[in-house]
């Protein structure tokens, strides 16, 4: 599944991908229990508390970070399609019940889940809408904040990949 | 005059085009008139010139007249922060998308025991 091949991707979006020592099934329970995806969502020694999760389409998805200097990132936000151990979509852009929503970051995230040899591949597609409302954020110094969060944990991670 | 007040998302609609994404890159090398600008480009002058509009309004190029030249240089301040906020969501989402490798392939690990010991001593 090579991704892209000549097309030219939108400057707002980002694709991430991975492969992965473990099946579908593994990935799939990682993104489908909350108690399972608060210890990877965000960067220690921020951690999540899951305020909602509802999985289906239009059912609430709703993380809360904090991060140890008192900072902290609400994200509400729901579940746009659901197909176990394929395809999770889920957007910033509209919460519960497909209600409107004015987020601080918007985006829509698309994950798909293939089989890849012994393991599988994990592809994320996140796609930014007009983001002006994130320099506002920006100026609150958040970017700043996350990224000396990721920075952190880099620093301390000497993960073998 | 410069605009400073311009949004990161005009920013990021200017450069969604390809002949854009072009001519900055071109303007890249240094300050250029529109004629010398225009003359890799199989398109009408009119038509060229709204992509330039597009970009001047945007505030990643500016532009300035002496007698009938037009010359285009870019403002590099805001290409580096359209790239900074970008480049922030990025580092991100690739951050998180390791630590997700990582704990997906412990958590199958712990419930394979078996597969584990072929694989490792310990």
């Amino acid at each position: 599944m090579s991704q892209n091949a000549g097309e030219k991707t939108d400057p707002r979006d980002l694709v991430i991908s991975r492969v992965l020592r473990a099946p579908r099934e593994a990935l799939w329970r990682a993104w489908s229990e909350p108690e399972l995806l608060k210890q990877w969502w965000c960067p220690r020694p921020w951690t999540t508390d899951v305020r909602a999760f509802d999985l289906r389409p239009g059912g609430a998805f709703h993380t809360f970070m904090q991060g140890p200097d008192g900072g902290t990132s609400d994200n509400p936000g729901s579940f746009l399609e659901v197909v176990p151990q394929s395809r999770l979509v889920f957007t910033s852009m509209l919460t519960a019940g497909w209600r409107p929503n004015t987020p601080w970051l918007g985006f829509t995230a698309i994950i798909t889940m293939t089989d890849e040899g012994d393991g599988c591949r994990y592809v994320a597609q996140v796609m930014h809408p007009d983001i002006a409302s994130c320099e506002q954020h920006e100026k609150l110094g958040f970017f700043d904040g996350w990224n000396t969060a990721i920075t952190q944990l880099e620093e301390s991670a000497t993960a073998p990949r | 005059m410069a605009n400073y007040s311009v949004s990161v998302s005009e920013v990021f609609h200017a450069l969604a085009d390809p002949t854009r994404c072009a001519i900055v890159s071109s303007l890249g090398y240094g300050a250029q008139t529109v004629t010398a600008l225009a003359a890799p480009f199989d398109m009408a002058l009119p038509s060229f010139m709204k992509h330039l509009t597009v970009l001047e309004r945007s505030g990643l190029i500016r532009t300035s007249k002496l007698g009938r030249t037009r010359t285009c240089e870019l403002v590099p301040e805001t290409l580096s922060r359209a790239e900074k906020w970008i480049a922030g969501q990025r580092a991100m989402w690739e951050a998180r998308s390791d630590r997700m490798v990582e704990f997906v392939e412990r958590l199958h690990q712990q419930e394979q025991p078996h597969v584990t010991k072929r694989r490792r001593k310990d």
